[in-house]
Parts: structure tokens; sequence; C-alpha cells
């Protein structure tokens, strides 16, 4: 069998490291990395590999890490950085900057709970918070998409036609502390598939000033410009599956990822490793005869909010499950895609395995039968895993 | 062990997908374990996952961590709550009562294997729905030295013992080690391979229940946040060790040859000053201003500051007190009983015993055969580095006591037999007073005379003209003497010949240092073979010498060569060594064991200091004159003889336990020396000794507590405190993570096993 015995914190670091080697011939590769639990390790395997163009640098913070990820991508280096938790609060400012500025970062997230109180486990409050940011979103759901998705990562957003930074979120733990065996592409194999980068313009010797003032007239137009682009990541990443499935003899997976939805009586719809558990409730509640679907959201952002409405179409009853809590409102998720059933269906929100929560497909099945019990949607529930 | 082609499925286990769970502390590494199992099936082309249930990461916490096994790639992303296989790295975690959740959800015939050092046979009655494995991987794993003093790491081993008990060929565990480059641990897991024992589960037993869900703990109220909520989580039963205060043995105090507690009077120096010091000092050594100055210190040789920037000069610190005690001595009493003892010799062996024996209330008739006590200290050690005046206020201490001296008291055999009829016992310590002679043609020229008599002449006021080129023979401390007296007598130049290398010389370092500072050449590798001249010496004739085959003591054995040259010289003075007075024992008497025998019959006399030794050194006899009065004592009072038996190696404190990032670099305080140009012709004392006493304060104080509050401080958990002279630990609380005991930077503590069935 092929592949490494890794975890996916791992898989991500080898999957930048990759990256970054293959745009040896061009700008070379640039991280700049600071520790916190759960993306630790990443960082760590980051840290001791070696490029024959490019430096990984340790800062004092994550604020300072995407500072160097900014620099480094506006003079046209492959950048790279991670972090969890409040070490993305703290970077928010220059998550911002690197997407108005039209950067091409990549940025791997171990999702962690945002505190105090601490909590280390798996929660995607902390990337949500960054919903807004101007960043494309992924959320993985194995080892190998993790990888898989890294790469891709850097077709996409290094595209002229997109030029935006891309965030790829794993669950802490759940993911990036589990390891299981993860099939890690030669550097012939990234080489063939990523291409050197070329922005369309980049710092050279002479010094400037980045960003610069907006006036309200300019401020539109650019934030249009961005608007746009995000709307054309689904078109180019369709793309960047293909030149994939060409070099690497696998497809990535779609930014969303229907379950034995068609026939679906109900459907839940959810994100990450509790999609993937979902699933498995779908096929215990098949073999009981309960018409149960699933709905993978990979890509949050932009929204798939078209592939979703196609799949609701005709759907009376839409479960949606979050691993996070927009506090005063309910799952971030959910109020995203509510609005995308037909008129007079049921669409009602779970928050379940914040803060770290096992969620089991027994949990999923208690969800499917409250949902069945509704004959409206009301408030969004939140539910305890107990463990 | 025979290598099986196939793996057989598990006896008990279920089908695949196959779970397991491993249950063990912090620091165990329970993880790495689990991640080995996935590491072994994944060899078999299996499906695997494996991960760690991680909480707070502290030593000695529960942990737990999983392993899915199967033939298709594996979706389910939760824990593992019914396992089919259960690893217990600490069986101290089983079920003692409620609360417990190590067995929570493992069926019938579920497998079941435990670390423990109490055997399958102590699980004989309980857990018989299981198949029972049972290893002792702690013991094993600390054989093989993985881990620490503070937590042995017990993963590889276990995982081994596992490997066994489900039939996995020994090739597989070997391939699992080295893909997660561990094959070091191989050999405690291939001991557990061989080692574990299994018992099936008993037809028909019945697995406990699964564990009903606790109800979620209820969310304290806004206001109970403000309030120091008292924790309910008793730590203490995480623990499987626990640290303790305990001194280990300095390295300097181990390689005093007078046993001198020197860390302890250096640190009393530090903590209490000078009179402090003395008390501990003078316990085993009545001459601290001499060894303060002649002393080769192999306390400072072995100290472990010189790992770190410098050793400290213990030996000027010994001077410091010696040279500033006002205390010159009090009058013993006498004991109840007091025995009457004689002791031969006035040296530094003789008063040392002499000290000793009077000091605990006897009698004791002290003899020397020169005019004055100290024995080589007065006749053969120059001015320059022990001035009399010095010697005189040691020996006036010992003299204190009420030690009754006699000199120009000259003993031979029948003597000591007179003695020994008028006396309970008597102690030889007459030292080395017959001078090597080299048989050497021309050793009888005029010119050519002993270095030791040169010496005592010097010290006795007389001044020797010498002259042009003077040749000393010899490597020790004498010949160095010899020769820096020799400058200081006119001769013009002066040549050391020695016979080994320079590093061999048994001179301190330091003193032939001084000696070439002062002028004085050195040959080395070179052995006088002859002597030539017309009346006087002119000229003596130099071999090469090589080194040849090692000698019992490991020194390679000097072999002289048929190369060799002449040197002319106006003088030669021989310090080859000295040999005892053949007369002094009794005729018809032998020594075994330091005791002179007459006959089979032990007598109660007995041998000390150089007599004994021939270490040659004044540290050793005052160590040997010290303990050979306690052996005598005891001999006359019918005593238990006291065993001298050297601190265990294992106690010893070396560098590696030192925490050197927990000290200032501070260099070592220099001690005054006039300049080579002024005192290369007079006889003042070249060393000043230290301007103060803070080289006291560079004093790591190796395995002593000095209340410096790092484990207080250190402690994850702050469950240590002060508590009278030293500190307390609370017991219900510390969860033996081993903090302090890596922290204490001098290894005052050490940490302790605990019952494993608590």
């Amino acid at each position: 069998m092929a592949g490494r015995l890794i975890s996916a914190n791992h898989a991500a670091a080898l999957a930048a490291t990759l990256a970054g080697r293959a745009n040896r011939t061009a700008r070379g590769f640039c991280s700049g990395v600071y520790p916190i639990t759960p993306s630790t390790e990443c960082m760590e395997l980051l840290c001791n590999q070696e490029f024959e163009k490019g430096e990984v640098v340790r800062v004092e913070s994550e604020h300072s890490a995407m500072a160097v990820c900014i620099g480094a991508a506006a003079s046209g280096a492959r950048t790279f950085t991670t972090s969890s938790s409040n070490g993305l609060a703290l970077m928010a400012e220059n998550v911002v900057s690197a997407a108005l500025l039209r950067l091409p970062v990549v940025m791997v997230a171990a999702n962690r709970a945002l505190g105090p109180p601490w909590n280390l486990w798996a929660d995607h409050g902390d990337t949500l918070l960054l919903r807004d940011s101007g960043w494309v979103q992924f959320y993985c759901a194995d080892n190998q998409e993790v990888l898989d998705t890294v790469l891709c990562a850097y077709r996409l957003a290094e595209d002229h036609r997109v030029l935006l930074p891309v965030l790829v979120c794993q669950e802490g733990f759940v993911l990036s502390h589990t390891t299981t065996r993860t099939e890690v592409p030669s550097q012939e194999e990234v080489d063939r598939f990523l291409p050197p980068l070329e922005l369309p313009a980049r710092l050279r010797d002479t010094p400037r000033a980045l960003g610069g003032v907006d006036v309200p007239g300019v401020a539109e137009a650019h934030r249009a410009q961005h608007h746009e682009a995000m709307a054309r990541v689904f078109e180019v990443y369709r793309e960047v599956q293909d030149a994939f499935e060409r070099e690497l003899g696998r497809r990535p997976a779609d930014p969303v990822v229907p379950y034995r939805a068609e026939d679906a009586d109900l459907l839940v719809v959810s994100m990450g490793t509790i999609a993937v558990t979902a699933q498995r409730a779908v096929d215990e509640a098949r073999a009981r005869g309960e018409r149960l679907g699933a709905v993978r959201v990979r890509t949050f952002r932009p929204s798939p909010a078209e592939q979703l409405a196609a799949i609701f179409r005709g759907k009376r009853r839409i479960a949606v499950i979050d691993r996070d809590l927009s506090l005063g409102f309910g799952g971030v998720l959910w109020g995203e895609v509510r609005g995308l059933a037909e008129p007079g269906a049921v669409v009602q929100g779970y928050v379940i395995g914040v803060g770290g929560g096992d969620v089991r497909p027994e949990h999923v099945a208690a969800v499917a039968a409250d949902l069945a019990a509704r004959t409206a949607a009301g408030r969004p529930v939140l539910m305890e895993t107990g463990a | 062990m025979s290598e099986r082609p196939h793996w057989n499925v598990p006896t008990g286990a279920s089908p695949l997908p196959l779970e397991i769970r491993v249950h063990g502390r912090g620091g165990q590494g329970g993880v790495t374990c689990a991640k080995l199992l996935a590491a072994m099936f994944a060899e078999q082309g299996r499906h695997v996952q494996t991960f760690g249930d991680y909480g707070s990461e502290r030593a000695g916490a529960p942990v737990r961590a999983f392993t899915r096994v199967d033939l298709a790639p594996i979706t389910n992303r939760n824990k593992v709550y019914r396992p089919h296989h259960l690893l217990v790295l600490d069986a101290a975690l089983l079920p003692s009562g409620s609360g417990d959740d190590v067995l929570d959800g493992a069926g019938p015939g579920a497998l079941l294997l435990l670390n423990t050092a109490r055997g399958l046979a102590a699980f004989t009655s309980s857990h018989d729905a299981f198949r029972v494995a049972a290893v002792d991987a702690t013991a094993i794993a600390r054989r093989h030295g993985i881990g620490s003093a503070a937590l042995v790491i017990v993963n590889t081993t276990v995982a081994g013992a596992y490997a066994r008990a489900v039939d996995l060929p020994w090739a597989v565990v070997e391939r699992a080690f080295r893909s997660l480059g561990m094959d070091g641990d191989l050999g405690a897991a291939r001991e557990a391979y061989a080692a574990v024992a299994v018992r099936p589960p008993r037809p028909g037993a019945i697995a406990p229940a699964p564990r009903v869900p606790a109800p979620p703990r209820p969310v304290l109220g806004l206001a109970e946040h403000v309030r120091d909520v008292p924790t309910a989580l008793p730590t203490g039963t995480w623990r499987t060790q626990r640290p303790r205060y305990r001194s280990h043995v300095a390295p300097c105090s181990a390689a005093c040859p007078a046993g001198n507690d020197v860390v302890g009077f250096v640190q009393a120096l530090r903590t209490g000053g000078v009179e402090a010091a003395a008390r501990l000092l003078l316990a085993t050594q009545p001459l601290p201003s001499v060894c303060g100055r002649v002393c080769p210190a192999p306390c400072a040789a072995a100290c472990n500051r010189a790992a770190y920037d410098g050793a400290v000069n213990v030996r000027a610190l010994e001077r410091w007190i010696g040279d500033r005690l006002a205390d010159a001595g009090a009058r013993a009493p006498l004991a109840a009983r007091p025995r009457r003892f004689a002791v031969v010799g006035g040296g530094p062996a003789g008063l040392s015993a002499a000290f000793a024996l009077r000091s605990a209330g006897h009698e004791v008739l002290l003899l020397e055969a020169g005019t004055g006590l100290g024995g080589v200290l007065r006749t053969g050690i120059p001015a320059y580095r022990l001035p009399l005046d010095v010697l005189d206020r040691d020996v006036a201490r010992v003299l204190a006591t009420g030690v009754d001296a006699r000199c120009g008291v000259a003993i031979d055999g029948p003597g000591v037999r007179a003695l020994a009829a008028d006396h309970d016992a008597v102690i030889l310590a007459a030292g080395l007073p017959r001078p090597a002679r080299l048989d050497a043609p021309g050793a009888s020229l005029g010119g050519v005379r002993d270095g030791l008599g040169f010496l005592d002449a010097v010290r006795r006021g007389e001044r020797p003209t010498l002259r042009g080129h003077v040749v000393v023979v010899g490597g020790g401390n004498t010949a160095v003497d010899c020769a820096r007296t020799a400058l200081r007598c006119g001769a013009a130049r002066v040549t050391i010949a020695y016979r080994r290398g320079r590093e061999e010389m048994p001179a301190i370092p330091t003193e032939v240092e001084e000696a070439l500072a002062e002028g004085v050449a050195l040959l080395t590798h070179r052995q006088p073979v002859g002597f030539a001249g017309g009346g006087a010496v002119a000229r003596v004739t130099l071999a090469e010498v090589e080194p040849g085959a090692p000698d019992a003591s490991g020194r390679r054995r000097p072999v002289v060569t048929g190369r060799a040259s002449d040197l002319a010289c106006d003088a030669v003075l021989l310090a080859l060594g000295q040999g005892p007075d053949p007369a002094l024992v009794p005729a018809g008497w032998s020594v075994r064991g330091g005791r002179c025998m007459d006959g089979e019959r032990p007598t109660d006399v007995w041998l000390a200091g150089d007599l004994a030794t021939g270490d040659g050194t004044v540290a050793h006899a005052i160590g040997s004159g010290r303990r050979v009065a306690a052996r005598a004592l005891a001999a006359v009072e019918g005593a238990p003889v006291p065993a001298e038996r050297a601190a265990p190696a294992e106690d010893r404190v070396t560098p590696a336990h030192v925490r050197f990032s927990h000290f200032e670099v501070r260099r070592p305080r220099p001690e005054r020396h006039a300049a080579a140009a002024d005192r290369a012709r007079c006889f003042a004392e070249v060393n000043g000794g230290l301007e103060d006493a803070s080289e006291a304060e560079r004093c790591f104080s190796c395995g002593r507590c000095t209340r410096c509050d790092t484990c207080l401080l250190s402690c994850p958990e702050g469950v240590v405190s002060r508590s009278g002279d030293g500190y307390a630990v609370d017991e219900a609380f510390c969860k033996g993570c081993g903090v302090c005991v890596a922290e204490c930077p001098r290894r005052a503590m050490e940490m302790t096993l605990d019952a494993e069935a608590r």
C-alpha cells in the first residue's frame, strides 16, 4: 500500500514544502511561522525542511508571521503559514491586508476553539471569524484532502483570474494529530502541477509602499474587483481539479459534496469531519429504511450558493450542523444556507461539537429525528455531545 | 520465537475493523504506543488510523490514545468507545472503585494488556471476562534506560508485548519500529515480546457493563466564577512516582583523601562564616592551613563547576578558613574510660591520629624522632610554599587538645614492642624516611645528593651554596621543590629530568607551572644512567625513555632505550621517592591489612599514613591517620570496626545532574601570586592566597539543598511549600510529574517509585 503514516499537520507541511520547492526557478519560498496548539507540528516540520531557494522565518507573533508572508508574496515568493484559534485572531489585521493586497498566500488553520477559557480542541469559530476577510476558505475532511487541497490552493491562488489568498482548514486533533496513510507526491509531480509563480506586478529593487490610500470611488472599484475574483474561483477551481487529476492521478473533491442526497427526504448539511460522520449516519439510516442524505460544504468562501440551491431543490427538510456558534445568532453555516432552500422548506440549525465534542453518528441521527418531528424551523438547537 | 508467515486474527478479537484503546499517563508515551501499533498493522497492508486524546498534556495525567485497523479506508473520526484491545500502560489506572473508565465498553473476550509488576497471577480472579496479558514493562524499560530518572517511558516496551499477545511476527515489529525511527528501543520490545504472559478469558464470564454517561456537569452561576473554587480533582492519584528531598554526594567530598565534607565546609563558609566552616573542617582535618597550601586538591579536579566556568578553588578556601580561624584549640576533656595510645611519628598521619584520639577523650603519647613536629611538612616542604609559622599554628591546635608530644625520640622494633606493652594500642606513622638510591655508575660522586636531605638542610636554616647547572632527577613534588629551592640557593640554571611525560608527573600541576615560570627547565622521557666527573660530578648521562606497555596502575611502564646523551652539570639532586625504615616493625612480626601480626595473632599495633599506603600526599596521610585511629579504638573497645565504604557511584552528582543555566557565569577568583622574577631568589611565600571568601559563592552545592526555592517556583501545581528547614510536598495533589526534580539545580532531590497498588 502506498503512502506514508503521517498526521494532517505533517501532510500540510509536506505539501507546503513541495510547493515551495516547485518555485525554485522563480522567486523561491518564504514562510513566517509562530507556534500554537494544535498547528504547531506543522510549522515544526516546515522549520526542519531545507529549501534550495527559500527560508522559514521564526517570528515573535502570528501578526508578524503573516507580515513575513505579505512582504515575501509581494516580491514574488511562494508563501505559507499556519496557525490556530487566538493566533488567528491576533493575525487578523494582516490576514485582511494579504487579501486586500491580492497576494496569493496559502495558510493552513488547525481549527481550535477561541478562548478564554482555554480550550485546545476542534471548533470552526476561529476561521469563521475571518469569514469576511477576503480569503478563499476550504474545510477538509481527511489527511489526504489536506495535502491535496494545499497544493490546489497554490494553483488556484496564483491564477491571474483569482489572485487571492487561500485558507485551508483542518480540525485540530481530529485531523491535525491523527495519523493515517497519506500519499505524498514526488517533487517531479508537483513541479508539473504547480508552475513557477508569476505575478502581474511585484516588488523589485525600487522600494514601494504597499496599500496607500483608496478614495471612495476607487475603493468601490477595488471591492468590486475582489468580489468578481471570488466569483471566478469555482470556474478556475474546476480547471485546477482537472490538472491535478491529470498530473497526480486522483481528483480533488468538489466545492460541495452531496452524499445519497438525490432521493433523500431529509438532508444534513455540515463542514469538515462532521460531514463524514454524517455520511456514516446516512448509511445507518438507509439501512433502517430512512431516506437521509448528507451534504458536505467544502468551499465556504466563495459561497457555493448556486450548487447548494440546486441540491436543495425539492427538499422540504434540511438540517444544518455547525461546529461553531455566532453568539446571539446561531450557526454560521446555517445562517449562510438557510435562504437557499425553496420557500416553505424547514431549514433548522443545530450546533454540536463546539470546543471539541466528539460528534458521533448517533448525534446526527438525533438531529434527523428532531428535524423529522418539526413542522417549522425554530431557534437553533444547541446540543451537547457528552464527551 | 518462530516466524509466522501470516498474521493470525488475534484470539478473542472482533473481526476487522479492529479498535484499540491505549490508557496511560502523560509522559509514558501512549500516543506513540498507539502509533507503533498502527505501524505494525500498516506493515501488514491494513488501513490504519491513530490519534491521541489530547488533554492538558501534563505528566502523570491519565491520557488515552486510539488505533483503528481495517481492510477499507477508515472514515470513522470518532474516539474508540468499544475497544477490542485495551492496553494499560500503568495498571494502577485500573478501576479501584468508581469513576474510572479504563475498561469502559470492552466486551467479553477483549484483550486486556497490562503493564504491571505484580504478574498475571494477581489478576486470576479479576477481569476474567477478558483475555488478560501481563508484562512488567516498567522494569524492562528501566533496565534498557528508556526515559529519564523522573519518568520511565514504557510505550515501546508495551508495544513489543502487544505484538506477541496478538501473534504478530517479530519481523513486523522490527519493521514498524524502524519505520518510525525507534530502532533503539527494539531491545526492550524484544524482551517484552518474550516475557509477556497471557491468560484466556473464562467462558461465560460477564464483562462490566458500559458506563452510563455522566450527566453534563452543571455550569457555575455567574457569581460562582469570582470565588476561588477548591479543586475537586485529587491529582495525587495520578502519581506513579514521587519527588523526595535527598542529599547526594558531591564529587569534591567523594574525591577528598582526608575525608573532608568539602561541599559542607564551603557552604558553611558561605552561609555561616569561618567559624562555622571550621567546625565541619576540624572534624576530619586538623591541619587546614597546611592542606590549604600544599594539597594537590583532588576536590577541585573533581569539581562539577569545571564543566561550566572553572572549578571552585577549594584549596584556597580551606586556607582562608585555616588562616583566619581564631580558635587556637582547647584541651579536650577525657572520656569516662580513657584509653592509652602511643603514636610513632609526628608527621601529618601521626598528628591526625593523635588529634582524633585525643579529641575523643583518650590519652595520646606522640613520639617524633626529629626535632620538631610535622614530619615532611617541616623537613621537606620549602618555606616559600609553607611558612613555618603556619605549620606551627596548625600543630599547636593539635597539641592544645592535650596530646603528650615528645620530639627527638627515635623508636625501633624493640621500642614498638615496649610501647605496645605499655599502651592499649600503638599507631605507627613514621612515614618513609629512606630515600631511594639510584643504581647507576658514579652515583656516589661528590655533588650528587639526596633531594629530601637537601630540602631538610635548607628548612633547618642552612643555606647550601649552589652554583652553575643543577640537575634534579624525578617528577614528584619533592623534585619540583628541589628545583625551585636550588634556584633560591644560587643555582644559575636548573633542569628537571623525568622518565615519563609532563602529564604523568605526580607533582601538583600548578607547582610545575610555577617552577617553569621561575626558569626551571623540564626534560621529560629521560633517565640518568651514569654520572661522571673528577671527584665532583660534572656530567650526567641521560638515556631516552619510551613509554612501554601499561602496568597494573594503567600507567605506561617506561622503557630505557640505548639512545643517550651527556648533560654538563655542577650538582645533581635525586628525588626518586622514599622507602620505609625496615627496622620499625618488630622482628618476627608481619603486617596484614594495615595491622601488625605476631604470627597469626593480631596485635594492637597499626600502620598509618605513607607507611601504610604510600599515597604520598598530606591529605591521604591525614585521612589515613584518622581512619586508622578509629579502627584501633574500635579494636580496643571491642566495637565493630567502622566500615569505610565509598558512596555508590550512582549517588554522585555529575555535571549532567547540574542545571548550569541556573548559575551565572563567574570565573574563579585568582589567588595573589608574587611575580616570578621577584620570588625566584627568596623564600618568602609565593602564594598570597585569596583576597576575600567570595570564591565560596561559586560553589554549586552539588547534592545539598540550599533552600533556593527552585522546586517551589517550578511546581506546576503549586503544591511545594516551605516547611521547617526545607520543603513539604502536598501528596494529595502532587502528580509526580518530576518537574521539581528536573529543575533542581543541584540534585538535592530524586524521584522514587510509588507503590503500584495504591
